[in-house]
């Protein structure tokens, strides 16, 4: 009866035709407007630090008469999904994007074609770049042969170490040449702080979940996860080698590790307890503890990182960023320019420095003076000089879209090698070498499968 | 008269359009497009290529798929027999006219609700922490634990299955609480009078009839078991935890999709959840009927 009525006054009541109405209208409006016009380039960051060096470089190049850059603060992971989904989808995303280390595989795994990022190969060969930055810092961004990004880094690893500790019990840093000589040397330092019959203090900041610290350790000693043409080195010796010493670190009555994770409020206070005696030190995160953990000011000390053997590496590399230039932006030149006078210039160098402690790729500012200034916080130490003293030998890395997949492995083979020490007693790295070789190469067998499942990524490097 | 309601004959179908159109652009599309791409392998949505059943293969070969698998299992075994229990039990507390201000009670169990998921899984990062966690460090002064036990490293089941409890417990209870406050009394009442102890009440009378609610508390819980995304993706900082001992179904599914670009072989194991899924739904519904034909 009710449906009758209604159909008999019209299909739609008053109301509604009004409610259609606007709805038309608006429908006809947001389509035939044009889209918003973006105004000069687009320069998306993921970390204000960054944006903050990059003001005053950006000011200057906006009142320089060029195409004015319009930089955007965005969280790193939704930066990762943004960008991804616009390439994914073929919409706008920016002109130039700055992205992680951690992030760079996802965007690498595809065909080569269907990379989003300019293949910036033959650009940095004709610009010239390739001879003024430093080797290493292009290996993240280079995947398949070709390189997708301008680096903005090198990130060289020292150790960071209790200067007032070590040095109030009379240990002489000198004498360390090896970890073997760290955990001799520095052994006397593990303290029960608190008589309950449990060391509190422990000599390192590292933890067999650490999946990052130890990658960092791995590439020191010359492992890693792929080698440059991306054959994978999960099984590699180097890379058992470090699995088994940072297993006998972390578990057993010879223990020298403690998990103080970075960034956390837990791992700061055992930190600010003095209950870590060193930890692994990239040059942004002695800016961080610069910034977050002032209380440390002048108890601290940098040292070259000791290497796995006598005469052996004494640096690693953790972290990492880059410029990419997505291919769907209208102004590449442009970027470019802008991108290449950011990134080289001794003005941001020196900010970087200033700001976050982190060194110039470039190699010819590697002799600026303000590396060379003594810093309080590193008791009186030229920190910079000592970052830059390494710099020339951090270990070259992959961006192979299976690194994540691969340092998930080498993870579960840690943690499996942990349980076996556990269970079977079994604590000397030596004696867990074996079983290391046997869950690594499990490790690799996995990830074989996983790389050879996918239909894509078949393209032999050149 | 006949020839204006003929005229207006299609007024119904303008008014379902609307819903129909978005259901068919935002589900249905989406739905048909998804059963093919689980034939695929893809590389983001643009890159695919078919590759027949290998996806559905791969699954069953993955460890980490299992893994996810019986994660999920855990937590949603855990669900039903520690957290629902446990709501069954504070509700009953909270009907019972021994228990001073219900109401306030009642909103203290339900207060992790309100404050929400991401709220509650900061915390709970924070309360297992290792040396300086809450839980720790207490459990270490009150009773000389480990003050290094390894919740987030190496019980991290444990660690979702707690936090879990914590969030629901208080959700589920209050389903309890109404259908608890739905038995009749005189049936209590008459039960006693033929000399039925409280235990004897509880299982032959309160039981059944809270037995609806309770079915669907279940698998409202067993699925919502199978969708735990958000809790070990915000305790884990968006990993499975060491070891992957925090893998969830749904964020496998995520991992592969988008971590990984292969929506193909995420839209394959989102099939493989949503029959799951469904299996628990008939499984309800036949219990349900089972219901009604005895009421």
């Amino acid at each position: 009866m009710k449906f009758r009525n209604l159909t008999e006054s019209g299909p739609l009541s008053g109301g509604a035709w009004v409610i259609t109405l606007i709805a038309v209208i608006s429908g006809v409006i947001v389509i035939t407007r044009p889209a918003a016009q973006r105004q000069g380039m687009a320069f998306w960051t993921f970390t204000r630090h960054h944006a903050r060096m990059y003001a005053s470089q950006i000011d200057r190049w906006n009142a320089g008469g060029y195409l004015p850059v319009d930089l955007q603060v965005i969280d790193a992971a939704a930066m990762v999904r943004r960008t991804l989904a616009g390439f994914w989808a073929q919409t706008p995303t920016a002109d130039m994007i700055e992205v992680e280390r951690g992030a760079i595989g996802r965007f690498v795994a595809c065909p080569l074609d269907d990379v989003g990022f300019v293949d910036l190969t033959n650009v940095l060969a004709r610009d010239g770049i390739v001879e003024q930055i430093n080797p290493p810092s292009f290996s993240p961004w280079r995947s398949r042969g070709h390189v997708f990004g301008l680096p903005h880094d090198v990130h060289p690893v020292v150790l960071c170490y209790r200067a007032d500790l070590v040095e109030g019990i009379g240990v002489d840093v000198g004498r360390i040449q090896t970890w073997d000589d760290f955990s001799r040397v520095m052994g006397p330092l593990i303290r029960d702080l608190d008589d309950d019959g449990r060391p509190d203090r422990y000599l390192l900041n590292l933890w067999y979940t650490d999946t990052n610290a130890i990658n960092t350790l791995i590439l020191q000693a010359g492992g890693g996860t792929f080698d440059a043409n991306g054959n994978s080195l999960v099984a590699c010796e180097a890379n058992a080698r470090v699995v088994a010493t940072v297993v006998s670190w972390c578990v057993g009555p010879d223990r020298i590790a403690i998990d103080a994770p970075e960034f956390s409020p837990s791992g700061n206070k055992l930190r600010l307890d003095g209950r870590v005696i060193a930890s692994l030190m990239p040059d942004w995160l002695a800016g961080v503890w610069m910034n977050d953990l002032p209380q440390l000011g002048g108890k601290l000390k940098l040292m070259p990182l000791p290497a796995w053997e006598p005469g052996g590496r004494r640096t690693s590399v953790w972290g990492g960023t880059m410029i990419g230039f997505p291919k769907d932006a209208q102004h590449f030149d442009q970027s470019w320019a802008f991108a290449t006078h950011l990134y080289l210039s001794a003005q941001l160098a020196e900010e970087l420095f200033e700001t976050n402690h982190i060194i110039s790729p470039v190699v010819a500012l590697w002799d600026e003076p303000f590396y060379d200034q003594p810093n309080t916080y590193f008791s009186g130490q030229h920190s910079g000089r000592v970052f830059i003293d390494q710099a020339p030998f951090v270990p070259e890395r992959t961006s192979s879209p299976f690194r994540g997949a691969a340092l998930s492995r080498i993870g579960e083979a840690v943690n499996a090698l942990r349980r076996f020490a556990e269970s079977r007693g079994i604590h000397a790295a030596d004696a867990l070498l074996p079983e290391a070789r046997r869950q690594l190469a499990s490790a690799n067998n996995r990830l074989t499968s996983e790389i050879q499942r996918n239909v894509f990524l078949a393209e032999p490097a050149p | 008269m006949t020839h204006r309601a003929g005229h207006y004959a299609w007024a119904p179908y303008i008014f379902v359009a609307p819903f129909v159109l978005t259901f068919l652009t935002f589900t249905g599309y989406p739905i048909v497009l998804s059963v093919q791409m689980a034939f695929q392998q893809n590389a983001g949505p643009r890159v695919a290529e078919y590759v027949g059943l290998q996806n559905f293969a791969w699954m069953l070969e993955d460890p980490d798929f299992w893994k996810a698998i019986r994660n999920t299992l855990v937590f949603a075994a855990a669900s039903v027999l520690i957290q629902l229990p446990a709501a069954l039990g504070l509700a009953m507390l909270l009907n019972n006219r021994i228990v001073r201000a219900p109401a306030v009670w009642r909103m203290i169990f339900f207060a992790p609700v309100l404050v929400g998921l991401p709220f509650v899984a900061v915390l709970a990062g924070l309360i297992f922490e290792k040396n300086t966690g809450l839980l720790n460090v207490t459990l270490h002064a009150w009773l000389g634990f480990d003050p290094e036990f390894p919740w987030l490293q190496e019980y991290i089941m444990l660690a979702l299955i707690i936090a879990a409890f914590w969030m629901y417990v208080g959700f589920n209870m209050v389903y309890f609480l109404a259908a608890l406050q739905n038995v009749r009394p005189e049936l209590l009442e008459a039960a006693a009078v033929d000399g039925a102890r409280a235990w004897h009440r509880f299982i032959h009378v309160t039981i059944p009839a809270i037995r609806p609610v309770t079915t669907f508390v279940v698998f409202l819980s067993l699925i919502g078991s199978f969708q735990l995304f958000e809790l070990p993706y915000l305790l884990l900082n968006n990993s499975g935890g060491p070891d992957n001992q925090g893998l969830t179904v749904v964020m496998y599914l995520y991992q592969q999709g988008f971590d990984r670009g292969d929506l193909g072989y995420a839209s394959a194991v989102g099939w493989v959840v949503a029959l799951v899924l469904l299996g628990f739904a008939v499984i309800q519904r036949m219990i349900g009927r089972g219901d009604e034909e005895r009421t």
